[in-house]
């Protein structure tokens, strides 16, 4: 499983990465988390907001950051 | 569409910009067939521009492209621009169960519909200006 966070490194998109590493450690899940910032591939995914959460090429959510239950049910 | 990426935390570059600090806004404009349709999209064009929010591709949603249903969800208010009463980018954005904050025709403001699609830039500006009445 490969896990993208998209965002320009700033608070949300932070925060993001971690929810996303403490579901995946909780639910004893192994992925590769990737953090993008390059504005191509965020863009490639038609994302217009970030923070963003792409799952094995699908975009989960945008905008906004994750609860925690929230990426274990897209992780399950 | 304008080149530029939302983050919700509020910095901000030429292309890329965060709204940690601010409301997540998405322009959809109809941009339809016929002269209000693209008058809607300049329009958007205009208001991402002068930093009303952020233009979204209206028809992406149709396509149910997961990134641009996504950034459509993670906005706190919607303006829906249609050209004329069918109404078709507030459709568009019900039907995939986003609800549209705001709604704004064209032909309700006065511009009378035609398919006319060289649009001069004063009357980009005059519908501009109306729907910034609106907002």
């Amino acid at each position: 499983m490969k896990i993208e966070i998209l965002g320009t490194g700033c608070t949300k998109c932070n925060k993001t990465k971690e929810i996303v590493e403490k579901a995946l450690l909780e639910n004893g899940v192994d992925a590769e988390v990737v953090k993008v910032e390059d504005f191509d591939s965020i863009i490639s995914y038609g994302v217009m907001i970030t923070p963003a959460v792409v799952v094995d090429g699908e975009v989960k959510i945008a905008g906004r950051v994750p609860g925690v239950n929230d990426v274990k049910k897209w992780i399950s | 569409m304008t080149e530029e990426i939302k983050c919700s935390c509020g910095d901000a570059t030429d292309e890329i910009k965060c709204s940690c600090e601010s409301d997540n806004v998405g322009i959809f404009p109809c941009a339809g067939a016929s002269n209000v349709g693209q008058i809607s999209n300049m329009v958007a064009v205009k208001l991402a521009k002068k930093g009303v929010g952020t233009m979204m591709c209206t028809v992406g949603i149709g396509g149910h492209r997961s990134g641009i249903v996504k950034s459509a969800e993670g906005c706190d208010y919607i303006i829906a621009i249609d050209g004329c009463p069918l109404n078709c980018a507030k459709e568009t954005l019900e039907h995939a169960g986003i609800p549209v904050s705001k709604n704004i025709v064209l032909t309700e403001l006065g511009i009378k519909k035609n398919h006319d699609l060289d649009i001069l830039p004063s009357q980009v500006e005059e519908a501009l200006a109306k729907v910034a009445d609106c907002l």
